[in-house]
């Protein structure tokens, strides 16, 4: 009997043995396409609209990030018999951030966590799939992302879908059979790297960025090779100059000059594990040749662990994509006590301010301040509270430095210091970028009225888990609303209207030439309005959560569609952990601040497209 | 199947030997230990698995030497702190990014030797092996600090 049981267990062990040999001798799981995808249907090419080719190529729809499409057939007037025409399961529950692309009539969906690519033929009924693509994803990266294992979507450009996998990896996939072209290793999980932001194309060159500002990494960003995925440079967010490439005669910052300034507003080497992650959006001005993006917040969240200023966290850095030189820089959040992450999409546009026209760059920070800069310089022209907010008094426009309010600075020496606002789930959550509707000249922002307490706390780094040093309770701001969706006019620096919501507003938004906007809500619908007006016109449950960003395109048939997902998550599978029912081993209670949002939605990824 | 590779055949020599003197790797709680080379693995059992052909694999059950007393569970309090555990499973262990451990469920199992194992080796889905930096004794601790956590009252129900 001993014998009998010895041998089944030694032909067992073998097997699970082969079974992971196996697994390790296989990094990505590839398969050749079965046969070369159909050509579709002859049909009459749409007729192009002028300055809108009706697709939806890059994360922000264009190269300035306003998510805003020429498209006009669904209106103020029609939208009330918006409905859906399809829907997708992707089959997983991740909070679903970030959108679809629709290019040359394929729509192409990137999951969060294990980061399947669809491509639906939108030429076809029922939209099936061409093909998918399942990268090997390391389920480690699990464990070091922050905040759930979300996904901000891809980039289209050259033929190719690029996006980058949790764990710490570029693809570029051939936009139209499914083959991988190439998988290129730009992060290090075990030091608590993770890569969900959307990578963003600029010619041949890939921008790519980190996130882990909770793990003490060292904050970087990269440009990609788009034809072979080679990494040409790598830009550090903090450091000697040398890193963070701020080159003599090149890097010309509007207020804070000097040299080493990512080294210098450090004390010691507190910048080498300080986080500075890029997981926001990125913006391109052909013109000016400079790309845009914000930096996050510096480790830990107790402030007295690194005096300074600390330098370029909670930044909004323009860089030449050719070779990443920093041209300028300009941190909102000095020295940041609140967790204040600048990664929240940088809007280009053109509006005329104190009766002069000006390039600018528009940006809602989670400090509560809405910015408008001169994205030539890095001036800020206008900085206004767009939420209400305690922790400043204002920005002082000729230093760009905010006016603190000293009551409500945080550190270990000063013990549990209560309502800040806004929490630090900012007064909007980077995760979910507004839009800018040239037709009206305003900006439509998701956004969240909560407030904090913060109690920070001595902290010591362990490679590869939280460097984080702070407990933050949050309430609800004043009103008793936890969120509202807001028109706000940049120029000005003052709100036009507002949408009351129930809970946090933490989708993405979308304008149109129809002059609607769309947004989503925590509780599942997806909601329509008035961009002049704020005038709520029509809704739809989609189920789940809405954290994505929805967006439109023309169909092969000529008419206008519009997709966004469902599926909660992302801070809210932390912060409402009572929404998930797919684990039998992790059942939670709700937070004390939102104690019946698992009313009223759960867990779950759809893709929802309408049309009228 | 193709050529074993080397390291396949010591594996497999390794659960023979096994079943000659069974547990033989067993940790009884000794003093501290430090470092990975210093860290044998304790042999396993997970008492709420299901064996295949009803047939536990053998082993021994380690037993955590500190259960129930309080000062360890205040140090382990402690350690779920310092070591950074509270970033991802949040202040009180109620389940941030990662699950919940006061909730009394248990995805890879609720035994002394489970939870030891989830803490020294790690798991899967993203858990750090901390049996590098942590000693034996002090992994314990940790795990004498999970089991003192109250249960939630009424736990499989949530109404409003």
């Amino acid at each position: 009997m001993i014998r009998i049981s010895c041998l089944l267990a030694l032909l067992l062990s073998l097997l699970v043995l082969s079974a992971a040999d196996g697994a390790a001798q296989r990094p990505a799981r590839r398969r050749p396409p079965r046969k070369a995808p159909r050509a579709a249907p002859a049909r009459p090419a749409p007729a192009p609209v002028p300055g809108d080719d009706g697709q939806w190529t890059m994360p922000g729809r264009d190269y300035a990030a306003t998510r805003f499409s020429g498209l006009a057939e669904i209106t103020p007037s029609n939208v009330a018999r918006l409905r859906s025409v399809w829907s997708f399961s992707t089959g997983v529950l991740h909070g679903h951030e970030g959108q679809p692309l629709v290019v040359n009539h394929t729509m192409y969906v990137v999951t969060p966590y294990p980061n399947v690519l669809y491509a639906f033929d939108l030429t076809r009924p029922d939209y099936p799939l061409k093909w998918k693509y399942r990268p090997y994803v390391d389920p480690n990266a699990l464990g070091v992302a922050c905040c759930d294992a979300i996904n901000r979507g891809a980039s289209y450009a050259d033929g190719r879908i690029v996006y980058n996998l949790l764990d710490g990896h570029t693809v570029a996939v051939d936009a139209a059979s499914g083959r991988e072209l190439w998988n290129t290793r730009i992060g290090e999980v075990s030091d608590g790297e993770t890569t969900p932001m959307a990578p963003f194309v600029v010619g041949n060159r890939v921008i790519v960025g980190p996130s882990g500002g909770e793990f003490g990494i060292h904050g970087w960003t990269k440009g990609l090779d788009l034809a072979t995925g080679t990494i040409v440079w790598t830009a550090y967010n903090e450091g000697p100059d040398t890193d963070v490439l701020a080159w003599p005669g090149t890097f010309k910052p509007f207020y804070d000059k000097g040299a080493d300034l990512g080294l210098t507003t450090w004390a010691k080497d507190t910048w080498k594990t300080a986080g500075a992650p890029v997981w926001g959006w990125i913006s391109y001005d052909a013109e000016l040749g400079l790309v845009y993006y914000g930096v996050g917040n510096p480790g830990p969240y107790n402030p007295e662990q690194r005096p300074g200023d600390n330098k370029w966290t909670n930044s909004v850095l323009a860089r030449r994509p050719r070779d990443g030189a920093l041209v300028w820089a300009y941190q909102f959040t000095p020295h940041d006590n609140w967790d204040y992450d600048s990664n929240a999409e940088m809007i280009l546009a053109d509006l005329t301010i104190k009766g002069r026209p000006r390039r600018v760059l528009v940006h809602f920070d989670k400090n509560g301040f809405a910015y408008t800069l001169d994205r030539a310089t890095g001036e800020v022209l206008v900085a206004a509270p767009f939420v209400n907010l305690n922790w400043a008094k204002r920005v002082d426009l000729a230093t760009g430095r905010p006016v603190l309010d000293s009551t409500k600075l945080t550190g270990a020496g000063k013990g549990d210091v209560k309502y800040i606002c806004p929490s630090l789930e900012g007064g909007k959550s980077p995760a979910s970028p507004a839009a800018y509707s040239p037709r009206t000249g305003l900006f439509y922002a998701s956004t969240v009225n909560l407030c904090m307490n913060y109690q920070a706390a001595e902290i010591g780094r362990i490679r590869g888990t939280p460097f984080i040093g702070a407990s933050t309770p949050y309430v609800a701001g004043p009103g008793g609303n936890m969120g509202a969706f807001i028109a706000w006019d940049a120029a000005r620096g003052r709100r036009v209207w507002e949408i009351k919501e129930k809970y946090p507003v933490w989708s993405g938004v979308l304008a149109t030439a129809g002059d609607l906007v769309f947004y989503g809500t925590l509780d599942g619908w997806l909601k329509a309005a008035h961009a002049k007006t704020g005038r709520l016109l029509w809704k739809f449950k989609v189920g789940s959560g809405v954290v994505g960003a929805p967006i439109t395109w023309r169909g092969p048939d000529g008419r206008q569609y519009l997709a966004v997902y469902a599926g909660i998550g992302g801070d809210w599978a932390l912060l409402s952990g009572d929404v998930a029912s797919d684990d039998p081993a992790d059942v939670r209670d709700p937070a004390d601040f939102i104690r019946d949002l698992a009313r009223y939605t759960s867990k779950g990824g759809m893709v929802w497209v309408f049309a009228l | 199947m193709g050529p074993l590779p080397a390291s396949l055949f010591l594996l497999a020599l390794a659960a023979a030997s096994a079943c000659d003197g069974a547990g033989t790797g067993g940790d009884e709680g000794g003093g501290p230990t430090r470092g990975a080379a210093a860290a044998t693995p304790p042999a396993v059992r997970y008492d709420q698995h299901v064996p295949a052909g009803g047939i536990a694999p053998p082993g021994i059950n380690p037993v955590n030497p500190f259960t129930g007393q309080k000062p360890s569970a205040a140090e382990g309090e402690r350690l779920f702190g310092s070591m950074n555990c509270d970033g991802c499973h949040g202040g009180g262990a109620s389940g941030w990014v990662g699950p919940s451990l006061s909730d009394g469920r248990w995805r890879y199992g609720g035994s002394d030797a489970a939870i030891f194992q989830s803490i020294y080796y790690g798991r899967p889905r993203g858990m750090p092996a901390y049996g590098g930096i942590l000693s034996r004794e002090l992994t314990w601790k940790l795990v004498t600090y999970l089991q003192s956590l109250p249960l939630p009252r009424d736990l499989p129900t949530e109404a409003w």
